[in-house]
C-alpha cells in the first residue's frame, strides 16, 4: 500500500479576478523505501502538488490518502496531527530556527510532547549524519550542507512514513548536494520512508527510483 | 541537568525566552515601557496612600470621638445624670466619659495662669500623660498640662488649689499641636467631685474604636434624644468629627482614582508599544512560524509560545517597575509622613501589586492579537512568506 496517494486532485486558486487551475487532475503515489522526484518547469504546479502531499493545503477536487486513509476533509487541527506524526519536511532554505542548537532544532517537531524524550534519537540521527561534534552549534555556526543535514534529521525525528523535500539541493554546491543525496538515499532504506523531492536539479533524478514530470498541472 | 534542560520541559517558555533574546534591544525597550507604566501607576497610587495616611493621622483620635452637650431645647443647662445613663445604655460598645468644666486662675510663686478645669473620672480615656499617671478612676489628685506646669514651676506632688481645696499633681498632660484634644492649652484635670456644685455635666465624650463607629453612635444618640422634621427638637447637641473625616477620605479617594487614572494612561501606552513589538516580531517571523506549523506544531502551541513572550515582557517589566516603585514609595512616604517604612503597610504595598498585575495583564492582552494572528496563519501562506 502506498503511504501517500493523490487521486485525480484538482487545485484552483483565486488570483484577483481570474481563477488559476494549478493542478488539473493529478494521480500520484509513493511507497516506503522509494525516492520519487517531481520535475517540471516553473509554474507547472510542483509546489502545489507538494503542498497537497504534505497536507499543508487541501485540494479543490479529488482525494488525498495517507496510509490508505482519506484525509481530504480533515480539519486544520487533524491535518496538523497527521503532519506531526507522519510527514517530515526538508526545505530549500533549510529553515532551521536560529536561536536553537542543532539538537534542539532536530527535536523541534516533538518539542511540545513532553511525555516522550527524543533527545537520544535526535543525537543518534545527528551522529549518523556526521554531525556528532556539532550538537550544540546554532545554525549560524554550521555550513549550508550541515544545516541541511540537521533539517533532514529534523524531518526524521518523529519516524514519519513520508519525507517531503522541496529543492533540497537548491542552495548547495554540487559536491555538497551529492553528499546530501547520498544521505537521503541511505535514510530512505534505513528508516523505510518514502521520499518525495521536487527539483530542477538534474543530479537529483540520478538518485531517484522514479521520476514524475509535471507540465501545466498534469503528470506527463 | 542544566537550566536549559529544565526549561525544555516547558517548551513555550524556552522558545519565548530564546525569541526575546534574539533582539535584546527591542525586548529591553518594550520592557522599559512597562517599567515606566508600572512606576507611574504604583507611585501615584502610593502618593495617594501617603496623603491619606497623613490626613488620617492629623485628624488623630478626634475622628473617633462624639461630643454631646446640652442642646437649645433642653430644660437643663447641661447633660443630666439620667441622660448620661441613657447614653450609656444606648452605647454599649464604646467608652462614655461625662465631664464637668469650669475655669479658674491658679497662682504660685512663679506666676499666675488662667486654666480650664475639667472634672472627669475616667481621665485615662481622654488624656495622654507624658509623665506621672492618668488613672482610670481619678478620685484624688490632679493632672495639669505640661506647659502650664512649666510656666507655674509646678512639679509632681505639688498642691494646686481649686474651690478652696487642694489637689496634688500626679501627672502631666502631653501638649498636642493641631487638632489635639483639649489640653493643648492650659488645662487642669480634677476628680469630678471637685466640681460637685455643678449639677449637670457640660459635655459627654463618647470614644469609639474608629470613625465609622463614632458616626453610627452619633446617629443613635441623635435619634434617641432629638426629633428631626417640622417640629424638630434638639435636646442634646451631638457633634462628631467622623463626618469631616469621611469628607476628607472621599476627597482623597477621588484624588487617588484620578492619580491612578493618569498612571494607567502610561501603562496603556506601554501596552500599545508591546502590541506593536509583538506584532512586528510575529510578522518578521512569519516564515519561521510557518515552518513550526508545517512540522506539526499545533496552533495552540504557537499561541502559547507567543503569549508567553508577551507575559515575559510583562513580568520582567512589572517586576523591575515594582522594585523601582518601592524605592519611589520609600522616598514619598518619607517626604509626606516622615516614616519611609510605612510603605510596607498594605495600603501602600498594594499599589505595587496593582502595578505588577496591571503590567502582566496589559502585556497578555497586547500579546493576544499577534499570537492569535500567528497561530491561525495558514502554514502554506506563511511558508510562502
Amino acid at each position: 500500500m502506498s503511504v501517500v496517494e493523490l487521486d485525480d486532485v484538482v487545485k484552483r486558486y483565486q488570483s484577483g479576478e481570474e481563477v488559476i487551475e494549478a493542478l488539473k487532475g493529478v494521480d500520484f503515489h509513493a511507497d516506503r523505501g522509494e525516492l520519487v522526484t517531481v520535475i517540471g518547469p516553473s509554474g507547472s504546479g510542483k509546489s502545489t502538488m507538494l503542498n497537497m502531499i504534505g497536507l499543508l493545503d487541501t485540494p479543490s477536487e479529488g482525494t488525498v490518502r495517507i496510509d490508505g486513509r482519506d484525509v481530504t476533509h480533515f480539519t486544520e487541527d487533524e491535518l496538523t496531527e497527521e503532519r506531526r506524526s507522519g510527514i517530515g519536511f526538508v526545505f530549500q532554505a533549510f529553515h532551521l530556527l536560529p536561536m536553537l542548537t542543532a539538537t534542539e532544532n532536530v527535536e523541534l517537531p516533538s518539542m511540545w510532547d513532553t511525555s516522550v524524550d527524543r533527545r537520544d534519537r535526535a543525537v543518534d540521527l545527528l551522529e549518523r549524519m556526521g554531525l556528532g561534534d556539532r550538537l550544540d552549534h546554532t545554525p549560524d555556526r554550521l555550513s549550508g550542507g550541515q544545516q541541511q543535514r540537521v533539517a533532514i534529521a529534523r524531518a526524521l525525528i518523529n519516524q514519519p512514513s513520508i519525507v517531503l523535500a522541496d529543492e533540497p539541493t537548491g542552495n548547495l554546491d554540487q559536491e555538497t548536494g551529492r553528499t546530501i543525496l547520498d544521505e537521503l538515499t541511505r535514510l530512505k532504506e534505513d528508516e523505510d520512508v518514502a521520499i518525495v523531492a521536487v527539483t530542477h536539479d538534474e543530479l537529483l533524478t540520478e538518485y531517484a527510483d522514479r521520476t514524475v514530470e509535471l507540465v501545466d498541472g498534469r503528470i506527463k | 541537568m542544566g537550566p536549559t534542560d529544565l526549561l525544555w520541559r516547558y517548551p513555550s517558555v524556552l522558545m519565548a525566552w530564546r525569541n526575546l533574546g534574539r533582539n535584546r534591544v527591542r525586548t529591553a525597550l518594550a520592557a522599559l515601557g512597562i517599567v515606566i507604566g508600572v512606576i507611574a501607576i504604583a507611585s501615584l497610587g502610593m502618593a495617594g496612600a501617603a496623603l491619606q495616611y497623613q490626613a488620617t493621622s492629623d485628624l488623630g483620635s478626634l475622628a473617633n470621638e462624639v461630643t454631646v452637650s446640652a442642646g437649645p431645647d433642653s430644660e437643663y443647662d447641661g447633660v443630666t445624670e439620667e441622660q448620661v445613663d441613657e447614653i450609656r445604655s444606648l452605647v454599649t460598645d464604646a467608652v462614655v466619659v461625662p465631664q464637668k468644666t469650669n475655669r479658674t486662675t491658679i497662682s504660685t510663686r512663679s506666676g499666675e495662669a488662667f486654666v480650664s478645669v475639667t472634672g472627669v473620672t475616667q481621665a485615662s480615656a481622654l488624656y495622654e500623660v507624658s509623665s506621672g499617671d492618668a488613672p482610670d478612676r481619678l478620685e484624688t489628685g490632679a493632672l495639669i498640662s505640661n506647659g502650664t506646669a512649666r510656666q507655674l514651676g509646678l512639679e509632681r506632688g505639688d498642691p494646686v488649689e481649686y474651690d478652696g481645696r487642694l489637689y496634688r499633681i500626679r501627672g502631666f498632660i502631653e501638649s498636642e499641636g493641631g487638632f489635639g484634644p483639649p489640653g493643648g492649652g492650659n488645662e487642669l484635670v480634677l476628680p469630678v467631685s471637685a466640681l460637685a456644685d455643678q449639677d449637670h455635666y457640660d459635655t459627654v465624650t463618647v470614644i469609639a474604636a474608629d470613625g465609622e463607629q463614632s458616626s453610627r453612635i452619633a446617629e443613635d444618640i441623635e435619634a434617641h434624644f432629638n426629633r428631626a422634621g417640622r417640629d424638630e427638637e434638639e435636646i442634646l447637641n451631638v457633634f462628631s468629627f467622623a463626618g469631616a473625616q469621611e469628607n476628607i477620605n472621599s476627597f482623597l479617594n477621588t484624588l487617588n482614582l484620578a492619580l491612578l487614572g493618569i498612571g494607567s494612561i502610561s501603562l496603556i501606552v506601554a501596552s500599545v508599544a508591546i502590541l506593536n513589538v509583538m506584532l512586528m516580531s510575529t510578522i518578521e517571523r512569519r516564515g519561521e512560524i510557518g515552518v513550526l506549523r508545517a512540522v506539526g506544531i499545533r496552533r495552540g502551541e504557537v499561541l502559547r509560545m507567543i503569549l508567553t513572550e508577551a507575559a515575559f515582557l510583562g513580568v520582567i517589566g512589572g517586576a523591575l517597575g515594582a522594585l523601582l516603585s518601592l524605592a519611589v514609595g520609600l522616598v514619598l512616604f518619607d517626604l509626606v509622613t516622615g516614616d519611609p517604612t510605612l510603605v510596607f503597610a498594605w495600603a501602600g504595598l498594594r499599589y505595587l501589586v496593582v502595578g505588577f498585575g496591571f503590567a502582566v495583564g496589559a502585556s497578555l492582552l497586547s500579546g493576544l492579537y499577534p499570537a492569535w494572528k500567528a497561530a491561525n496563519d495558514r502554514p502554506v501562506d506563511a511558508l510562502r512568506g
